[in-house]
């Protein structure tokens, strides 16, 4: 078929649930229910279509021994581009491109996704009937659908942390649903809080890869793997290699996502939201991203032994710790949440043993009976009529009340406990089997102890899985219903609400989910056969191309077959098998047809209590770090009220009070007080005209200036314009003579002259001026532009300028002067007013430097009571050749340019 | 200047000055008005020196004869015959204000007092009341007329800043007084409340 | 009549008055004797005004102006007192510094 149209599929997959989030979420809640419904189901039911038609395409053509295998691939357009240096300096041109994949890989994930969330959606339709939100809940679950399909799907990093975040936030959305609650409200704020430190991990480990590759795309990274064994600095200290670095930061991410150590507190507190939502984004989907993201990025992590050994160790550690909590839980979404927790362990601990394929696997299986487990709890609690939780010792006897809902709920918890041939029991036993061949392999991807301890911790979390599961089944549909009548009551009483005393099976819509489910947790152990048994393995053949295996290591050396049943493959099944039966029978033993909790009765009491209390892990979390924070914003707030809003506020608002106070204390009311300010400006005033103010201007044009001084009662006025000590107006030569001449203009002539000066011309429009005296003296660089020098490098001299007679003379020394008919070469430069030079190399700024001459002019003044007061101004006149007197040698610049 | 003329404009001169001096500078009021009486008297002596009889007469009538009477008669209404005492209040702004001023009269007097401006001829009816009637019932005519205006609604403005209250206007007066300063300590207390409130709230 | 007219003794005298006058507004406490200040300082101007005229006598518009100013003078002297005879009803005294109250 036609290429494009696959890859026009493809984006669609993804737009369906997008578009069907907006129309919901803008328009939902002015619509018919029932069209809220078709567009909601509808949207992922083409979705879902779509994916099978990619999948049945790559499916046929998986078999072709293709270097990358299968796969198709879209690019929508380029997003944005990047110049990042890189660890051996130099500079990556990145671009991102906004690019889809579909191969083996994510197109098993995308059909989970799709398949799984159809499935919810439908039973949501039921589910969440008479709630108010309807249409809302239906736009957030298309929504997270949509982020989801993104994650999946994006080709490169960026695109997948789009999708990271976006299923971040509409886990917050969803799991705060019913936010007029503030503990639910609160819980949605948990989740995303821990999931964002997180997001700060894979934002890391993001960048390390693009540093280290160049690119931003999974297919290059995994290429660019092998390289990544270069050690990895954190300023000096040396931090392992790039790709223990590059691991460990994104396993931080998948912590924070996948709910392990430290960071899966989150979950518990999630079942606030409505049980679809836990089954869909809490068991199936969400939390099984961070898996997604080792799995895809498997090269790099192989490339590093301690990632694997942490990632190992922690998914092992979380495995055993989540369930031994879940062992003493009482109500059913608790423990199943405890239980999600734990099985993300297993799956990290298969990818930390190198079982890639069979981590990947266990998702795929967990999303089936995990999504049936809660979908059948949320039935019970349709059933009994609780909107929180259900506690199972209120239960029991539901098996003859709500068959179907029984039947599915055992087939399932079959295969999570590994019951053999359900389809749990070959994934744990994939799992197992990877990690004992780590105990026992000769050759440790990371170490044989790693091996033992996670197949020993997961062979003890496997009994408890079995323990608890069975445990649940048993207390809540074996026996008698113990919520009828008295007994409920008397429970009830206990907490506020009290259970149906008669619960029926549910609605269609919500049993049919669950049969689906449940048929393929039974029967999708077919796709992951034991190769060991020679039988064809489906799943490692299509996961072969994506993902990379220690088996594929192995058998890359010797040819595609089965190594046979070692002794490591019987450890891993004794294991599997033995952590089963004891489980499920320690539960028959205790739990079946009985009301009572005799394990927590054998237990010791303290212990117990721990498992109860979750190990007291958010509490811990409280002491150390949220209860320090809450002290410095509490602290940070004394500071701000204290310190800040004093400066900002009390004092200004202090001052203007003061300064209030200061200034109306002038008003008392009293005639003397303001007799004396009346007088005291009188006083001035009298002062003002009993003094007299020239206050002198002039303007220079050529050789004339023109001078103004101040008009006053009674001024008379008297000139001296060349500074000789005479006073030349009103009449020349006079000695006492005022006169009424306010502006009168004056020619200078060459000999009025006081001296001379040099213009030089400033970047910001003003000329500097510097004096020209018989002793030599340099032009301060400053004036002069960055330019002026000959020779840029080495030392320079700047040029000085001297007065000889009634010339200019410049001496050059090492700067650049020339004229506009080119540059001067002579080492001394004669110039006379009137004349300029240019200074500065030509390809550089240059400045003009102009010769004038300076004269002082001085007015005195004398008004009606008889004052004198005088006042001198200097201007820069340029006289014109025929005024001055004839120079020495002049340069053959035409100076009629200068005469304006 | 003929020395008659200027006989009697020293005379008056330093009468008027000891006059101006008495007034600014008596114990009690009524030889300050006394003291006023000679001034005006010394000034209409020199009005007689700048031939400007009418005007000397018209000062007499007008000013001593009215004006002065009628600070006497308020004096004696007010009874304000005894010695002023002396306080220390407002010592400052009274100084400044006594040196400053003085220093400016003083910078006028000795900036002026050479001037001499050319004389000129006297028309035959300077000064005289024919002369000055002419021009009063003439070019003045309606400041002349604004001026008995003026006369007549200074009489009516004296009689009703002069006339006092009558009981039930002091009345009223008294409990309008009393309405206001409930109303004045009731608004000090609002905005008491109001600011200890805006603090206690840290300033949000 | 000499060649010139010393205008400057009498403006010297005005300006003298004048001083005399501000000085005793501005110091003493006394509503009387502060009104009578007054009356000194509008004397003074008075005498400026005729000296003036005497040195350009072809109108005699500086008398004129003196005589209304000295009518105006009495109408003020008139309303002053009567605004001194109020002070002394509301507050027993003349003394102007017991009209504080137009304060902050």
């Amino acid at each position: 078929m036609n290429e494009l149209l696959y890859e026009r599929a493809l984006v669609w997959i993804i737009l369906l649930p997008l578009i069907g989030a907006v129309l919901n979420g803008l328009l939902g809640r002015f619509a018919d229910k029932n069209l809220v419904s078709a567009l909601g189901v509808g949207s992922v039911a083409g979705s879902f279509f779509l994916a099978l038609v990619c999948f049945a395409h790559l499916f046929t053509g998986m078999d072709a021994a293709n270097e990358h295998g299968a796969q198709i691939a879209v690019t929508a357009y380029q997003w944005f581009h990047l110049s990042l240096p890189t660890f051996g300096g130099g500079v990556h041109e990145v671009g991102i491109d906004v690019r889809f994949l579909m191969d083996a890989l994510s197109g098993l994930m995308t059909l989970v996704v799709t398949g799984v969330g159809l499935v919810i959606h439908v039973y949501s339709l039921g589910y969440m009937k008479e709630d108010p939100g309807y249409a809302r809940f239906f736009a957030y679950l298309n929504l997270f659908l949509a982020s989801m399909l993104i994650l999946v799907l994006g080709s490169n990093l960026p695109v997948m942390f789009v999708g990271w975040e976006g299923v971040g936030l509409c886990s917050y959305l969803l799991i705060g649903f019913w936010y007029q609650t503030p503990a639910f409200a609160a819980a949605g704020k948990k989740a995303f809080i821990a999931n964002r430190i997180g997001d700060f991990g894979v934002l890391i480990g993001m960048f390390i890869l693009v540093s280290a590759a160049g690119s931003f795309e999974f297919a290059d990274i995994n290429s660019a793997a092998p390289s990544l064994t270069q050690p990895f600095f954190l300023g000096t200290w040396q931090m392992g290699t790039l790709a223990t670095a590059a691991g460990l930061f994104l396993f931080l991410g998948c912590t924070g996502k996948s709910a392990q150590i430290p960071l899966y507190v989150w979950l518990p507190d999630a079942m606030a939201g409505p049980t679809p939502v836990s089954a869909l984004i809490h068991a199936a989907t969400m939390v099984t991203a961070g898996v997604y993201l080792t799995c895809r990025l498997s090269p790099v992590f192989m490339q590093s032994p301690v990632a694997m050994g942490v990632i190992a160790v922690i998914g092992a550690s979380t495995a055993l710790l989540a369930a031994s909590i879940a062992v003493a839980q009482k109500e059913m979404k608790r423990i199943l949440a405890y239980s999600t927790v734990s099985q993300l362990g297993f799956m990290f601990a298969a990818v930390g043993v190198g079982a890639f394929s069979a981590g990947f696997y266990q998702v795929f299986t967990h999303a089936f009976f995990k999504a049936c487990l809660f979908l059948g709890a949320g039935s019970v609690m349709h059933a009994i009529g609780s909107h929180t939780d259900a506690d199972i010792f209120r239960l029991g006897g539901l098996h003859k009340k709500m068959p179907k809902t029984s039947w599915t709920f055992l087939l399932a918890a079959c295969s999570i406990a590994g019951v053999p041939l359900f389809a749990g029991f070959f994934s744990k036993d994939g799992i197992l089997l990877g990690a004992s061949e780590l105990a026992y392999s000769p050759e440790p991807l990371s170490a044989n102890w790693v091996g033992g301890f996670v197949l020993v911790a997961l062979t003890l979390a496997a009994t408890m899985t079995a323990f608890y599961m069975f445990r649940m089944y048993f207390l809540a549909f074996t026996g008698e219903y113990r919520s009828t009548g008295e007994e409920g009551a008397a429970h009830g009483a206990h907490d506020h609400h009290a259970y149906d005393p008669n619960p029926h099976e549910s609605p269609d819509t919500m049993t049919w989910p669950l049969i689906i489910l449940a048929a393929g947790a039974v029967s999708l152990g077919l796709l992951g056969l034991p190769t060991e048994w020679h039988l064809t393995n489906w799943w490692q053949g299509w996961m072969g191309h994506s993902i990379a295996s220690v088996h594929a290591a192995a058998e890359g050396a010797e040819g595609a077959e089965e190594s046979g049943l070692t002794i490591a493959y019987w450890t891993a099944l004794a294991s599997g098998v033995l952590a089963m039966a004891v489980g499920i029978g320690a539960a028959y033993k205790l739990y079946y047809n009985r009301a009572d909790d005799r394990f927590r009765d054998a237990m010791p009491g303290r212990l117990y209590q721990l498992m109860a209390d979750k190990w007291r892990v958010d509490e811990l979390y409280q002491r150390v770090i949220l209860g320090p924070l809450a002290g410095l914003a509490t602290f940070v707030g004394w500071i701000d009220q204290t310190f800040v809003d004093m400066l900002l506020t009390r004092i200004p608002s202090k001052l203007a009070l003061l300064s209030g106070f200061v200034a109306t204390r002038i008003q008392n009311g009293r005639v003397y007080a303001y007799g004396a300010v009346m007088t005291v400006g009188l006083a001035v005033v009298s002062w003002f005209f009993v003094t007299p103010h020239p206050n002198l201007e002039g303007q220079a044009e050529g050789a004339t200036a023109h001078f103004e001084a101040a008009a006053g009662m009674g001024y008379a006025y008297r000139w001296d314009f060349d500074s000789d000590g005479t006073w030349d107006a009103p009449t020349q030569g006079s000695e006492e003579g005022f006169g009424a001449e306010r502006s009168p203009s004056h020619e200078y002539a060459f000999s009025a002259l006081r001296g001379r000066v040099l213009l030089i011309a400033q970047p910001d429009g003003d000329d500097a001026r510097v004096l020209v005296t018989e002793e030599p003296r340099p032009l301060p660089a400053s004036l002069l532009p960055a330019g002026w020098m000959e020779d840029p490098t080495g030392d320079a001299t700047l040029p000085s300028v001297r007065l000889e007679g009634t010339e200019i003379v410049l001496r050059r020394n090492s700067a650049v002067f020339s004229t506009p008919h080119g540059a001067i070469a002579d080492e001394e430069v004669h110039l006379g007013i009137g004349d300029h030079v240019i200074v500065g190399r030509p390809e550089t700024s240059r400045t003009d430097i102009a010769v004038r001459g300076l004269v002082e002019a001085t007015v005195e003044v004398e008004n009606a009571f008889g004052n004198r007061a005088h006042e001198s101004l200097e201007l820069v006149v340029n006289v014109p050749p025929e005024r001055s007197e004839p120079a020495q040698a002049r340069l053959t610049t035409a100076t009629d340019e200068v005469l304006r | 200047m003929s020395t008659p003329n200027m006989v009697l404009l020293i005379v008056s001169g330093l009468l008027a000055l000891g006059g101006a001096l008495g007034t600014v500078a008596a114990n009690r009021p009524l030889r300050a008005a006394v003291a006023l009486l000679v001034n005006i008297v010394a000034l209409s002596g020199i009005f007689l020196s700048l031939h400007a009889q009418f005007l000397a007469m018209v000062q007499l009538i007008v000013y001593a004869g009215a004006v002065v009477v009628l600070f006497v008669f308020v004096i004696m209404m007010v009874g304000a015959t005894e010695k002023v005492p002396r306080t220390l209040r407002g010592l400052t702004p009274r100084t400044l204000s006594l040196v400053l001023m003085s220093l400016v009269a003083l910078m006028l007097v000795f900036g002026v007092v050479y001037v001499a401006m050319p004389a000129q001829d006297l028309p035959e009816d300077y000064g005289t009341v024919m002369g000055l009637g002419a021009v009063l019932f003439t070019q003045a005519a309606l400041p002349f007329e604004m001026v008995s205006i003026t006369l007549t609604v200074a009489i009516v403005g004296a009689l009703a800043v002069g006339r006092g209250r009558t009981p039930k206007e002091a009345e009223a007066a008294k409990a309008a007084e009393a309405a206001r300063q409930l109303e004045g300590a009731e608004r000090l207390a609002e905005e008491r409340r109001i600011s200890a409130e805006v603090s206690a709230h840290g300033g949000h | 009549m000499a060649v010139e007219f010393p205008i400057g003794i009498y403006i010297a005298l005005a300006s003298a008055l004048f001083g005399i006058g501000a000085v005793g507004f501005l110091i003493r406490r006394n509503a009387l004797i502060q009104l009578m200040s007054i009356e000194l300082m509008l004397n003074a101007v008075n005498v400026s005004l005729v000296a003036f005229n005497r040195a350009h006598p072809e109108t005699q518009a500086g008398q004129v102006f003196a005589f209304f100013v000295i009518a105006v003078a009495a109408a003020e002297a008139a309303v002053g007192l009567a605004i001194v005879i109020s002070l002394y009803r509301l507050k027993q005294t003349v003394e102007t510094d017991s009209a504080d109250e137009l304060r902050y």
